[in-house]
């Protein structure tokens, strides 16, 4: 049987275990709960169950997403050169989710992306050198371009792959998927990638833009790919660049 | 009691990101956007966008619903900067911003979270220790997303961002009991859901003794 009394403290102590558990108990209450705690099985229990999803929910991430291109879509925004949103639920699911890294356990932390990162992919994209000059020159443009069609170079995927993956490990991931590097990486690691069975040209064939959401849609399965955005050709509708379905 | 947030000090524990300079360097930095200093608005982004980020990708798996809460959130820090008296702690000021605007995200979003289908069954978990703290945080994941917008959400500010019971209420605008009780039946969902976990007590069982009996040591 259990007293009134006692009760009364088991629904208090209850109610306070998740602050309990996180650390953010004033000591006034903590003296009030820790001693019926310290001597109900239940209330010790659920503390541990508190404190292990605390423990879940603060561990590192696999995934971390660097702030500079959503500030930039921002001040955008805030200088009117960009339009408003539209709203959320007719936006196209673009960024992957995190989903499960086969590399877990293993977190890595925020690594810039290195000289030997650029040099690397330099070397891969070797025969793209017009596109490069500009791209490497300034990464502000190329990451301006994701919010920004117009300044991009038309109809490729922008990618970017978590950075704990080696320059060996995206490569073989690009090669593996079909994916040919066109653009980049830029300073953040954004990478413009075309099918390997497209044309060298803009991807305006049907048979390219197909092309383009299948290899969209393998990438966004691969936990290591952080997102995978496709910047479309042609502001106008008349333009010769018919746009990518997007989302897909 | 262990660890940096299970502490035993006379006061509660502050989150690592709130000590008291890195109080007092926000309130410098929403003076100086009070006044248009576009750096200082990056850097006050840069010290919310990645737990910001984390949180509500967390809830809603898709980093362009987390970036537009954001970049909303921070659009009013932007052009009400100059409002903000102190008389509350800046964080506990852009989260109540960014807590509206998320909740009317997900309302707006819901029918693609809804293709996300809730009833799918969660992923098994393993009693393999090393797995066991990634493997729970997946397995959270995925079962707060079967939680209501404000159980949900009160869950992430509690257990992730390590707010006190009294700056959610503030947060989310919300009397203290009310908190209390989201957490309540976020937690006992939680426990529904949560499979028998090496070490850990069945579901039902813990759930019993919880609600109904008292259990003596
Ligand atoms: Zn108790």
């Amino acid at each position: 049987m259990i007293a009134t009394g006692d009760f009364a403290c088991h629904e208090e102590a209850w109610l306070a275990l998740p602050w309990l558990a996180n650390g953010r108990l004033s000591q006034t209450e903590r003296d009030k709960i820790e001693p019926h705690v310290r001597q109900c099985s239940a209330c010790k229990e659920e503390l541990a169950f508190q404190r292990l999803i605390c423990d879940s929910l603060t561990a590192p991430d696999r995934v971390t997403y660097a702030p500079g291109p959503s500030f930039r879509k921002l001040m955008d925004r805030i200088d009117g050169t960009a339009p408003r949103p539209q709203k959320t639920g007719e936006r196209s699911k673009v960024p992957a989710s995190p989903g499960r890294a086969p590399n877990r356990g293993k977190v890595s932390p925020w690594r810039p992306p290195g000289l030997a990162w650029a040099a690397a992919s330099f070397a891969l994209v070797i025969g793209f050198v017009g596109v490069l000059s500009t791209v490497y020159r300034s990464s502000e443009l190329l990451y301006t371009t994701h919010t920004d069609t117009a300044r991009a170079t038309p109809n490729i995927l922008h990618i970017a792959f978590d950075r704990s993956l080696t320059i060996g490990e995206a490569e073989e991931a690009l090669r593996s998927t079909g994916a040919r590097i066109v653009e980049g990486p830029d300073s953040t690691g954004v990478i413009g990638i075309r099918p390997v069975a497209s044309g060298a040209g803009d991807a305006t064939s049907a048979g390219d833009r197909r092309e383009m959401r299948v290899l969209s849609a393998r990438l966004r399965a691969d936990p290591r790919v952080r997102w995978v955005e496709p910047i479309l050709g042609g502001d106008s509708p008349g333009e010769r660049r018919a746009p990518l379905s997007r989302g897909q | 009691m262990k660890g940096t947030h299970h502490n035993d000090s006379p006061s509660p524990a502050e989150p690592n990101y709130r000590t008291g300079s890195s109080v007092a360097r926000e309130v410098e930095l929403i003076a100086r956007i009070a006044e248009g200093d576009r750096k200082a608005f990056e850097e006050l982004y840069g010290l919310y966008h990645r737990r910001l980020a984390r949180f509500l990708t967390r809830l809603t798996k898709r980093y362009d619903v987390a970036e537009e809460v954001i970049n909303d959130t921070f659009y009013i820090v932007w052009r009400k900067a100059g409002a903000f008296r102190g008389d509350s702690q800046p964080s506990t000021w852009i989260l109540g911003i960014a807590y509206r605007k998320a909740r009317n995200a997900f309302r707006s979003s819901s029918r693609i979270l809804a293709l996300e289908n809730p009833d799918a069954p969660l992923p098994p978990l393993t009693s393999d220790e090393s797995l066991r703290t990634e493997e729970l945080r997946d397995w959270l994941v995925h079962a707060l997303v079967q939680l209501p917008v404000e159980q949900r959400l009160a869950v992430e500010l509690c257990y992730e961002l390590g707010y006190s019971c009294e700056e959610i209420s503030t947060i989310m605008g919300c009397p203290v009991n009310t908190v209390k009780t989201r957490l309540f039946h976020a937690r006992a969902k939680l426990q529904k859901l949560l499979p028998a976990l090496g070490g850990a007590t069945p579901a039902d069982e813990r759930d019993r003794k919880g609600s109904r009996e008292k259990g003596k040591s």
